[in-house]
């Protein structure tokens, strides 16, 4: 038994090294200067009908960023709707630049948005999906315990869309974009062992560290 | 069924009693689901409509629960209780959203306030929808309000000392429609994810009336001369 669990693990390791994600970076506006200090806060869209930017991967970018630069101050996007409730809901939010301007016309929006003292918004559009998916494993339970057979494998991609605007110059500033895939494995003898590509986090990794390049540059 | 099934097994009474109920429960589980809506609401950033409101929370609308039998074979009954969350959600709206607000509970209030108009929101309709049925990966909920404004005077029944909303005609109703949804996550269960959905539902609720409710047929004469427009 013991014997037999030690060549699933040996196995998963090696499905493991063969695990790959592919980033695909796009950058279309150069940065032009960076932030020294300030706050900014990164937001999902939610106005798809068959989809919601997944507000952990939001949290994720945003941890990247506060990571990688004490100067920027990032509001987490919960805290930063509900401040402005209900102007950034799915049926509210501004979908570009131009309605902010619309929206800073109301006085308690406006004093709202000065006291979080906001450089940048960042919109994030995207989701990570399984594609497709191959294999079988059979389970069964019998008076002497419980256990699985078989193999199954599955893709994973994701695919985000980072929008950048500046506050202070009330303008559209960049658009970034990560494409990350992968293959997933789970053989099973007895225990099934799931060996899942890290895709969401690479591409998180891959759009955060854009952002910070973005965010840092001159500074 | 479960009963003849434990019977013809070598257990003591007890220990049959006992499996029996665990039998049923798991299956219970298997078969119905039961939400009651929970979550935090902030209060909106509003410049307050310059009225005094009196609201009228019904019975019904307090105590608003969607429940949708299983009629197929793999299908699960649920009951999303909604009610509470409800009252706690434009119990948080209302009070930002109008100058002055307060909540008519009972004929004495009605006497005691001195409010321009009652507001009652009734909950029409809440349909849900989630992966099982619909093989999008996003748990859905629909709501459809009617909301009416109506003279104090039309709901006060003088004779029973008691509020009456048979008769009243309010000076300004409207529908209100509000949709919410959440994407499947990793171990998250249904039920989760029904509450969360129902959760946004609300606060797309809140920001549909914030938006829409000075372009309601009525309200803006209303608001310029509320002793005169009714």
């Amino acid at each position: 038994m013991k014997r037999a669990l030690l060549s699933v693990f040996m196995l998963g390791g090696l499905l493991g090294g063969c695990v790959t994600a592919n980033v695909d970076e796009m950058t279309f506006d150069a940065p032009v200067a960076g932030m020294a200090d300030g706050s900014i806060v990164v937001l999902g869209r939610r106005h798809a009908p068959d989809y919601d930017t997944e507000p952990d991967f939001i949290d994720c970018i945003g941890n990247h960023i506060s990571r990688g630069s004490e100067s920027i101050s990032v509001i987490p996007e919960r805290q930063f709707v509900d401040a402005l409730y209900p102007w950034f809901e799915p049926r509210t939010a501004p979908l570009s630049i131009e309605s902010v301007g619309r929206l800073m016309m109301l006085p308690s929006v406006a004093n709202k948005l000065e006291d979080l003292d906001l450089n940048y918004m960042i919109w994030i559009d995207g989701r990570t999906q399984d594609t497709n998916s191959s294999g079988s494993m059979t389970c069964g339970v019998g008076p002497t315990g419980a256990g699985c057979f078989g193999f199954g494998t599955w893709g994973t991609e994701s695919e985000y869309e980072a929008t950048i605007w500046n506050f202070d110059d009330g303008a559209e500033v960049g658009k970034m974009s990560a494409l990350t895939s992968g293959q997933s494995y789970m053989p099973a003898v007895v225990v099934p062992i799931p060996i899942i590509a890290p895709v969401q986090d690479t591409a998180c990794d891959s759009l955060g560290t854009q952002l910070l390049q973005y965010l840092s540059a001159g500074s | 069924m479960v009963g003849r099934l434990l019977d013809s097994m070598t257990l003591g009474r007890k220990a049959q009693r006992l499996l029996t109920l665990i039998t049923l429960l798991v299956l219970a589980a298997c078969t119905s689901r039961e939400v009651i809506v929970e979550g935090s609401f902030p209060t909106p950033l509003v410049d307050p409509v310059p009225v005094s409101v009196g609201v009228l929370f019904t019975q019904e609308f307090k105590e608003h629960e969607l429940v949708d039998d299983a009629t197929g074979r793999g299908e699960v009954s649920w009951r999303v209780s909604t009610g509470t969350a409800q009252v706690e959600f434009w119990s948080t709206l209302f009070p930002a959203f109008f100058q002055n607000v307060v909540f008519i509970e009972s004929y004495e209030d009605l006497q005691t306030y001195d409010v321009d108009a009652v507001l009652i929101p009734k909950v029409a309709d809440v349909q849900y929808a989630i992966p099982l049925y619909t093989n999008v990966k996003v748990y859905e909920i629909w709501m459809r309000y009617n909301l009416a404004l109506v003279e104090p005077e039309q709901i006060i029944d003088e004779e029973n000392a008691s509020i009456s909303l048979e008769n009243m005609q309010p000076f300004a109703e409207w529908p209100l429609t509000a949709y919410g949804k959440t994407p499947t996550a990793f171990m998250q269960s249904d039920i989760d994810a029904v509450n969360l959905a129902a959760v946004m539902a609300l606060r797309d609720a809140g920001a549909n009336f914030i938006t829409s409710f000075l372009r309601v047929p009525g309200v803006m004469d209303w608001i310029k001369n509320p002793e005169e427009a009714q």
